[in-house]
């Protein structure tokens, strides 16, 4: 390879030497199309960056139920502002990892999007800590929208005070879905389990009386386990107690208790529970392979997107221990200054914070509506049920495997605990429950 | 450090045109007028050819220089300041904190030495397993091509692609990795990725799967250079078919391993992809954690720019450690 170059540059020597004029003018040409080349290159990113009409809105909702409901939001303003020029980018990736990098690299380098869907709460404190968030408290929120949102919501929308977000949906976390076949055929009845360790029993009976797993459970990221603590937490301890725990006033013995619980539950997993996604044990259970299931309702937004049907097929209650609670999770869409189309996304968000959006994108999404004057004959039965019991919900607790409980760096924190820490035994409870404490301390 | 001072020189003169060179007869060029590199940048401007040749190197040089080594001085620079979030680094207080709580770091050494067994292990295995398979084709069997294009294939494949097709085979219930091990006596069933233990071979041996056979193309062609009048040579000297590779074949591969060396080193470095997609996060299966899935959630999990980048840094230096021995015995033997 050397040698062929070296041989080459000397061929050339000599055709200089003979004066080939022609070449040489080809050489020169080359040379110039290729520096202007170079400058139509950098003239080309300096009209990328500089600011355009168009709303360039990322979020995470590249398939699914959360497409359908993205998609169908996207109509509705299109139709309302005829002339919008949107330019949308699905990033998908579980649990909004891929989405996030790409943020946090856009607003680095002072290059943000118009818009994106973010998890609201805690989570946006990393971008209000470094001014990346224009205050929309008079453009957006008006006195119609903010008397419409329920309080939960539009406090998750705020930092210090401040409205930075607009809430689309409400996603409730302490969910315990049922394969109604299986758990008749055990002679297990969901309603009458009233603790997160009575639920146990109800495992045990349904292994033994049928062939089907007792507890689907996806171990293959740390959120779904996260999450499951959240809601356990909750049910043995209450709210107050978990509101304690998430601003690092929580006791280590409560911590403990409730990754115990988890603990007991890893038998009646699935044998191949860390190699499976939460959607393939969805399928366990909508199959029959499994009877109970801990998800968020968007577990409901993948059934009701098949034909395994509500009450017939399958059926809901609240996490055992955690009647009257409402744990949410929740998306909205967010207000970076430096904004590159200010009047566009503005156009955007308060269609986000209206009726009309609102109704079309929780339709699909198999969530509810932040505001409370949604009419929801619309909605599936599941649906309304959820909303009824929201509206009538004493506490409304925020999801900590989302990041709107605690900060991002203290979700991180408590995601590796989980991870590295607990093997689902009841031997590595301890050093769990002391990394989670330490995860949320201050 | 008189022979880096003579190599710097050579490269500057070899920037110019080749007339000014006279070889020696090792191929080494003898600088025959002024002396040190500065004199000969100054003859090379003053060179005619030198300045004709600028418009084709020079601004692939430029861009090279700003958005690869700008890009890597810059990220040295970030990993002297301090943790900010996502606002901007002050870039006037530096010092070497991100670097001290990297090393007191149980994390950073546990993914460090995750990264260092990683890349020994994959690379060796590797090496041998591609010898012998490439031995193998090489011996005139029948499908010969076929053959080639199977051991082949996985490495045209993604690790995005090949993660999912793993993480299938590792299933506990119906992976094909433990219904083979269900057939054998004495036996169990393996949870591969749960198990901090064997998570990381595990990984391991999914990369060898995919990479062995770029090995065996390399040394595939290293054979085929070896003119056949040394096998005969071995054979008519009554060596066996062993004692005819492990004497007279093998030794010759010398150069096809030390390239296959270093392109499997780098990949190793670069397992970030496979880690990632088989999880869908940042945090891999306890036990497989390296350090470009710590630098990667210490940015974008935790925020801390900084100290991902001083990761990020020594992950630079690791890579540079692999590759640089392999150009200066490129350089040394005039093959670059």
């Amino acid at each position: 390879m050397g040698e062929s170059l070296t041989e080459t540059r000397g061929g050339m020597t000599e055709h200089d030497n003979t004066a080939d004029v022609s070449r040489r003018t080809v050489l020169k040409t080359t040379g110039a199309a290729g520096a202007a080349g170079l400058t139509g290159l950098s003239g080309c990113l300096s009209s990328l960056t500089g600011g355009t009409s168009t709303v360039e809105l990322l979020h995470g909702w590249s398939g699914g139920d959360g497409k359908a409901a993205f998609d169908s939001m996207r109509e509705g303003f299109e139709e309302e502002y005829p002339d919008a020029e949107l330019n949308v980018q699905a990033i998908g990736g579980s649990a909004n990892t891929s989405l996030n990098t790409k943020v946090q690299q856009r607003v680095k380098n002072d290059d943000p999007p118009s818009s994106w869907a973010d998890w609201p709460g805690a989570n946006l404190q990393q971008f209000t800590d470094a001014d990346a968030f224009g205050d929309i408290g008079d453009s957006v929120w008006t006195d119609e929208v903010r008397d419409a949102y329920l309080k939960g919501p539009m406090d998750a929308a705020k930092v210090d005070g401040t409205f930075v977000a607009v809430p689309t949906n409400i996603h409730r976390i302490n969910n315990l879905f049922y394969n109604k076949s299986v758990v008749e055929s055990a002679g297990v009845d969901p309603a009458s389990i009233d603790s997160p360790n009575a639920l146990v029993d109800a495992l045990e009976t349904v292994e033994s009386e049928t062939d089907a797993v007792g507890y689907a459970h996806s171990l293959k990221g740390p959120w779904t386990s996260l999450q499951l603590f959240a809601t356990v937490f909750i049910g043995q301890h209450g709210s107050g107690a978990y509101d304690k725990f998430i601003n690092g006033n929580g006791k280590k013995a409560q911590v403990a208790k409730s990754l115990e619980t988890l603990a007991s539950y890893a038998e009646y997993m699935p044998d191949d529970a860390s190699s499976i996604s939460f959607q393939e044990a969805g399928t366990m259970v909508q199959k029959g392979n499994a009877a109970f299931m801990h998800q968020g309702d968007w577990l409901a937004g993948m059934f009701q997107g098949s034909d395994f049907e509500f009450e017939a097929g399958w059926g809901h209650v609240p996490y055992p221990g955690t009647e009257g609670v409402y744990q949410l999770n929740m998306d909205s869409w967010v207000y970076p200054t430096n904004n590159p189309s200010p009047e566009g996304t503005k156009n955007w968000l308060k269609y986000c914070a209206s009726k009309d959006a609102q109704k079309r994108f929780n339709k699909q999404k198999g969530s509810i509506p932040p505001r409370s004057d949604v009419s929801m004959d619309e909605f599936p039965a599941f649906q309304t049920q959820q909303f009824e019991e929201f509206t009538n919900s004493d506490s409304q607790p925020p999801s900590l495997a989302h990041g709107l409980a605690v900060p991002k760096a203290q979700l991180s924190a408590l995601s590796t605990a989980l991870s590295d820490k607990f093997d689902h035994t009841s031997d590595t409870v301890d050093a769990t429950a002391t990394a989670f404490m330490s995860a949320v301390g201050n | 450090m008189r022979d880096l001072a003579r190599d710097a020189k050579r490269l500057v003169g070899r920037l110019g045109s080749a007339e000014d060179e006279v070889r020696a007869d090792g191929g080494e060029p003898v600088d025959t007028q002024g002396s040190g590199p500065i004199a000969a940048l100054k003859r090379n401007l003053a060179n005619q050819q030198f300045r004709e040749s600028m418009p084709f190197w020079l601004p692939a040089f430029l861009l090279m220089a700003l958005f690869v080594y700008g890009a890597i001085i810059w990220n040295f620079m970030l990993s002297l300041t301090d943790p900010v979030g996502l606002g901007s680094p002050d870039y006037s207080d530096l010092d070497f904190d991100m670097y001290v709580q990297a090393f007191t770091s149980d994390s950073f050494v546990n993914a460090t030495v995750n990264t260092f067994v990683l890349l020994v292990a994959f690379t060796l295995v590797s090496l041998v397993l591609g010898l012998v398979v490439a031995i193998l084709v090489d011996r005139n069997i029948r499908f010969e091509n076929t053959f080639r294009t199977i051991y082949l294939l996985p490495m045209s494949l993604s690790f995005v692609v090949t993660a999912q097709f793993w993480l299938w085979m590792y299933n506990f219930d119906n992976g094909v990795v433990n219904l083979f091990l269900d057939v054998l006596p004495f036996v169990d069933k393996v949870r591969w990725f749960s198990n901090p233990e064997l998570a990381l071979p595990a990984v391991i041996f999914a990369l060898i799967w995919q990479f062995s056979g770029y090995t065996m193309v390399v040394y595939l062609a290293g054979l085929r250079a070896i003119p056949t009048e040394h096998y005969e040579a071995a054979r008519v000297d009554g060596a066996s078919t062993f004692k005819m590779y492990w004497r007279v074949i093998v030794p010759q591969l010398k150069g096809s391993t030390i390239s296959a060396t270093v392109v499997l080193m780098v990949f190793a470095l670069k397992a970030f992809d496979f880690l990632y997609a088989l999880r869908g996060t940042y945090l891999p299966y306890k036990g497989t954690d390296i350090l470009a899935t710590l630098m990667m959630r210490e940015a974008f999990s935790n925020g801390h720019f900084a100290y991902a980048a001083a990761i990020g840094i020594m992950l630079f230096v690791l890579a540079l450690g692999v590759v640089a021995p392999y150009l200066t015995y490129q350089y040394r033997s005039g093959q670059l």
